[in-house]
């Protein structure tokens, strides 16, 4: 039986999913831990795209700058939450919404101001090769980013689960009130996650160098899918955010192919909808 | 008291100031003759809508100037017809907003009392910018918009120099069929358009499309996609099930690298890919494909890399490398605009007067030879809509990383290399 | 402040500028007091819905273009402008209750979220339906000026109109904090479950506010076609102008009379002048200055410019009634 491009088409959208996974699972730890939404996500990434487009100039492979990249963005994540979200926190719920709102646009605005809006990306991008596994053809960039933010999902979910900041942070996202009377550091825990959530994004942003390039908007768009993705998956869950990640990720592609590619993200944003109104909880997710 | 007079006096002296300087110059042999340009200054566009500022203020210097060049109304101190008064460009930001354009097209009308308006890059500002002009009777020069419905609303006072879209892709496929024929090829059939889906890729791909209808082109795909997409696999599978000998594409950069990328690794390879310029002629598209930008066509305004119809180019191009901050050369954008202030000096200089309803009529008999300007063009002369109807573009083809000039053959310095050869073949 | 001196307000600002209208034909001038109104009717018809209602909404520009569709189609098809005002409202009003009804339901960012992705699904639709001119959008013809073709020579009298639409915006949120439907939204945002046991039905009053709201957008959007006769998915439709919206909300003050209108004071003189005066590659400065203005205003006063300006004037009022007479 011929499958036509069916395979090839399933194995790019998987490959676009990973990455969209690594931007969510920073998004659902945030929410998890804190019931936070951060509009400012995407705008983390963008963050990270420059900086490792910067480290790209004096010489530096996107793949070795991952670590520093990431680093820089726990300590970014860090930092924001102690001068601005644990502020926002004492307010009504509305007041976190404008507070990240707020700082979507002001890093926006940074980010065209100091570095205009040019696109950047990196010269002689490493792994332009193609892998051909039979009628499926793969660029290596893309293989390595897929499998990359496989691995960093992984670690992260590995972290949350099997060690003990992981637990407190589980715990945390569990039962508020009961693990602040276990004598957990709200606060500390709180700004590990959202720095562990920052991270992630610097992580992606690194990855996503290897395809495409950045520029001050960038974060928008793949913000905007990663809200889907974590409302698909369950708000909180990390399991989830993988899962949903990959079936956004073949919507996307498939949607493109076989209904329009000019409509393509139409699917996906009328997947959120749907799942928000018709399964709040997500697929993974516990209400 | 004597302090109240004083401020009063004063107050009296700023008013006449102010009153005098925005009286309408529009006397029989003015010293100065004031003329707006609106341009994207600030905003997204701002570094395109800077350098075209840059060639306007080159074109100027260089009319008003004793330098001689090859080049209509250059080096003539002036416009000689109206007692050597000096052209005056007033500039305005647009903001590239379509809003902001239209206003500050009144102010320049209404305030600043200019005899005719240059501008303004962008397709929406112009439309907005020239219904003003219209309403005021005022002319209005088009370098550098390329909407093909720009010139077909019956405006009296609009003229547009540049060719717009429907040409350009006039061009494009005059080109395919010119080098088949040279290099007797057999002919192709099979057609994809390819394209971001704002407002440039569909104006492009709308001329594209009806011109392919016209000479009974088989369009198998047309492929409308969202610029700055994550990823392109839907569109280059479909692309690669349509089976096209030639893929006409419209892309911005970001789209162009990630299309290219993807051609490569699914090995799309269409006798050719001829593209509308845009992301294809940007710098950055070679030196981020290297080898793999290789055997690809693209629409230009203008090239220095071309057998020039006019001796002057390179010592022009010299001119406004020194002005540039960036030490850019002239590209299509900065060509077109420094051309259309000669354009308009020429008009006013033959109607002899500054009323905009003469200096109209000397548009509408504009007849400049493509020798006396810097541009490609076989001439500037306006049809009954105000679009000049000898401008063409240039068709280049990466060779070597290099963009040379392959059509029209007059200008040309390489061959065409058709087809492409496919990718694991290179 | 009372409902008398929010109308003695209203009226000294509604006289000045009409006044300025009339008398002073800056082009320039009078444009940013155009935009500038457009944008405070919008910011307040956004504060209906986000501020009193408490349902922020980041997909407001989905109304704004319903009424600037609305003018254009009505524009290249020849039919009268005063048609196109209540065409563009009632759809601006039927999708407002189509997308309320089902997501009002949903908590707060989750209701966020929905609000862009129906605007970013609406701006993918019209720029790909033929008969919406998908990205190309729409000029519209130019018509003899008349209050008939509600197109005008004179910038000042697209001001005058803009003046009497805010001023509707204007009396209408005065009247909302008065009325009954205003005491429910407030008694909603206190508690939704307490509001609900006393009989408040949360979700009919909230879909009131976002139907007149999204009417009064459109109506906002209708008037700025007009005035610019070009109709793009970019200028009317994009994210951006659903930031740009509820920045003018967020930063005037929530829940305030007069906030929208402050913000979008704030919005025209660093978006609009602010280029022409920073000049040069000042792209983005604009949004870094918002972006700080609204980080500085949550975390230290939630109520925004308007609740700063609260703040002075009871200041002065303790001041003054200090000191003795």
């Amino acid at each position: 039986m011929d499958l036509g491009p069916l395979p090839q088409l399933v194995v790019s959208g998987i490959l676009t999913g990973l990455l969209f996974a690594l931007i969510s699972v920073g998004l659902t730890l945030i929410f998890g831990v804190m019931d936070v939404v951060n509009f400012a996500h995407g705008e983390f990434l963008m963050l990270a795209m420059y900086l490792t487009f910067g480290l790209a100039l004096v010489g530096l492979n996107p793949i070795f700058a991952l670590p520093f990249v990431a680093l820089a963005a726990f300590v970014l994540g860090a930092i924001v939450y102690r001068l601005l979200i644990r502020r926002l926190l004492d307010g009504p719920p509305s007041t976190v919404v404008f507070g990240t709102f707020g700082l979507l646009v002001f890093l926006q605005g940074a980010a065209q101001y100091f570095f205009t809006s040019d696109y950047r990306s990196v010269p002689n991008p490493p792994f332009q090769g193609t892998l051909h596994l039979g009628n499926v053809a793969l660029g290596e960039a893309q293989l390595i980013a897929g499998l990359g933010a496989l691995v960093m999902t992984a670690l992260v979910f590995a972290f949350v689960e099997f060690t003990e900041p992981g637990r407190a942070l589980r715990a945390l996202s569990e039962d508020r009130v009961a693990a602040q009377l276990m004598g957990i550091d709200v606060q500390r825990m709180n700004a590990l996650a959202f720095g562990l959530g920052t991270a992630c994004v610097g992580a992606a942003g690194a990855l996503l160098m290897l395809t495409y390039p950045a520029f001050p908007r960038v974060g928008t768009e793949f913000a905007l899918t990663a809200f889907v993705v974590v409302a698909l998956g369950g708000f909180g869950s990390v399991q989830g955010a993988l899962l949903g990640a990959i079936l956004v990720g073949l919507v996307e592609v498939l949607g493109g192919f076989y209904i329009s590619p000019a409509l393509k993200l139409i699917p996906v944003y009328a997947l959120y909808l749907v799942v928000v109104l018709l399964r709040p909880q997500g697929l993974l997710g516990r209400r | 008291m004597n302090r109240t007079l004083a401020v009063g006096a004063m107050l009296a002296i700023v008013l006449a100031l102010v009153g005098g300087s925005a009286a309408p110059i529009r006397g029989a042999e003015p010293a100065e003759i004031v003329v707006g340009s609106i341009l994207p200054l600030t905003g997204g566009l701002a570094t395109t809508g800077q350098g075209l500022k840059l060639a306007q203020e080159l074109a100027r210097d260089l009319i008003n100037g004793r330098q001689p060049y090859p080049l209509l109304m250059a080096g003539k101190d002036g416009l000689p017809n109206l007692g050597h008064a000096k052209l005056k460009i007033i500039f305005a930001d647009s903001q590239g907003s379509p809003d902001q354009a239209k206003t500050v097209a009144e102010q320049l009308i209404t305030q600043d009392h200019v005899v005719a308006l240059l501008g303004t890059y962008a397709s929406a500002t112009t439309a907005t910018a020239s219904q003003v002009a219209e309403r005021y009777g005022i002319p209005f020069v088009n370098p550098d918009s390329s909407s093909p419905t720009l010139h077909t609303r019956g405006f009296k006072t609009f003229f547009r120099t540049t060719p717009h879209d429907a040409t350009f892709s006039e061009n494009l496929f005059e080109f395919m069929s010119d080098v088949l024929k040279k290099q007797k090829k057999p002919p192709v059939h099979k057609l994809a358009i390819v394209y971001e889906n704002t407002l440039f890729g569909t104006g492009a791909a709308d001329a594209e499309e009806a011109i392919a209808k016209r000479d009974s082109y088989d369009v198998a795909l047309r492929l409308p996609y969202g610029a700055n997409s994550s990823e392109l696999q839907s569109e280059v599978q479909k692309i690669k099930a349509a089976g096209a000998d030639v893929i006409f594409q419209s892309s911005y950069l970001n789209d162009a690298l990630l299309f290219m990328k993807t051609y490569k690794q699914q090995s799309v390879s269409p006798q050719a890919i001829i593209a509308q310029d845009a992301g294809f002629i940007d710098p950055n598209f070679v030196k981020n494909l290297g080898k793999d930008a290789d055997y690809i066509f693209t629409r230009d305004v203008f090239s220095l890399n071309l057998k020039a119809k006019n001796k002057a180019v390179p010592a022009i191009n010299e001119l406004f490398k020194a002005r540039s901050p960036g030490g850019n050369n002239l590209d299509g954008n900065t060509a077109r605009d420094f051309t259309a202030v000669f354009v308009l000096a020429d008009a006013i200089d033959r109607a002899r007067s500054t009323k905009p309803e003469e200096i109209i009529k000397a548009l509408a008999a504009t007849n400049i030879k493509g020798s006396d300007t810097i541009m490609p063009w076989r001439g500037i002369k306006f049809d009954e809509h105000g679009q000049n109807t000898l401008g063409n573009g240039l068709v280049e083809q990466i060779q070597n990383g290099v963009y040379e000039t392959v059509w029209p053959f007059d200008v040309a310095t390489k061959a065409a290399i058709w087809p492409m050869p496919p990718w694991d073949k290179r | 402040m009372t409902p008398r001196s929010h109308g003695l307000a209203l009226g000294i600002v509604v006289v000045a500028l009409a006044a300025l209208a009339l008398g002073y034909h800056n082009a320039f001038v009078l444009n940013l007091v155009f935009v500038g109104l457009i944008y405070a009717v919008l910011g307040q018809s956004w504060n209906w819905i986000s501020g009193y209602a408490g349902q922020i909404s980041f997909g407001h520009a989905l109304f704004f273009g319903c009424g600037a569709y609305a003018s254009a189609l009505f524009g290249v098809h020849h039919g009268s402008p005063w048609l196109a005002l209540p065409a563009g409202a009632l759809v601006a009003a039927a999708l407002a209750l189509a997308v309320g009804f089902p997501c009002f339901g949903l908590r707060g960012h989750y209701f966020s979220i929905a609000t862009i992705a129906v605007a970013a699904i609406a701006e993918i639709a019209v720029n790909n339906i033929g008969a919406l001119g998908k990205a190309n959008g729409f000029e519209m013809p130019i018509l003899a000026p008349s209050l008939a073709s509600l197109q005008f020579d004179d910038k000042g009298q697209y001001v005058l109109m803009a003046l009497v639409l805010f001023a509707i915006a204007q009396i209408g949120t005065i009247t909302l904090e008065r009325s009954r439907l205003g005491y429910y939204l407030r008694a909603i945002r206190a508690n939704q479950e307490a509001a609900a046991s006393v009989g408040v039905d949360a979700r009919a009053a909230k879909l009131a506010t976002f139907a007149a709201g999204a009417a009064l957008a459109a109506l906002a959007g209708s008037l700025y076609a007009q005035q610019t006769l070009y109709v793009g998915p970019e200028d009317t439709l994009a994210l951006p102008i659903s930031i740009a919206i509820a920045l003018v909300g967020v930063v005037g003050g929530l829940s305030t009379v007069w906030g929208p209108a402050l913000g979008a004071l704030v919005y025209v003189a660093l978006a609009r002048y602010g280029g022409a005066v920073l000049g040069g590659q000042g792209h983005g400065l604009d949004l870094l200055l918002y972006g700080g203005l609204i980080l500085v205003i949550v975390s230290w006063r939630p109520d925004g410019l308007a609740g700063i300006g609260g703040s002075i004037r009871r200041f002065v009022r303790r001041r003054s009634a200090e000191t003795p007479a």
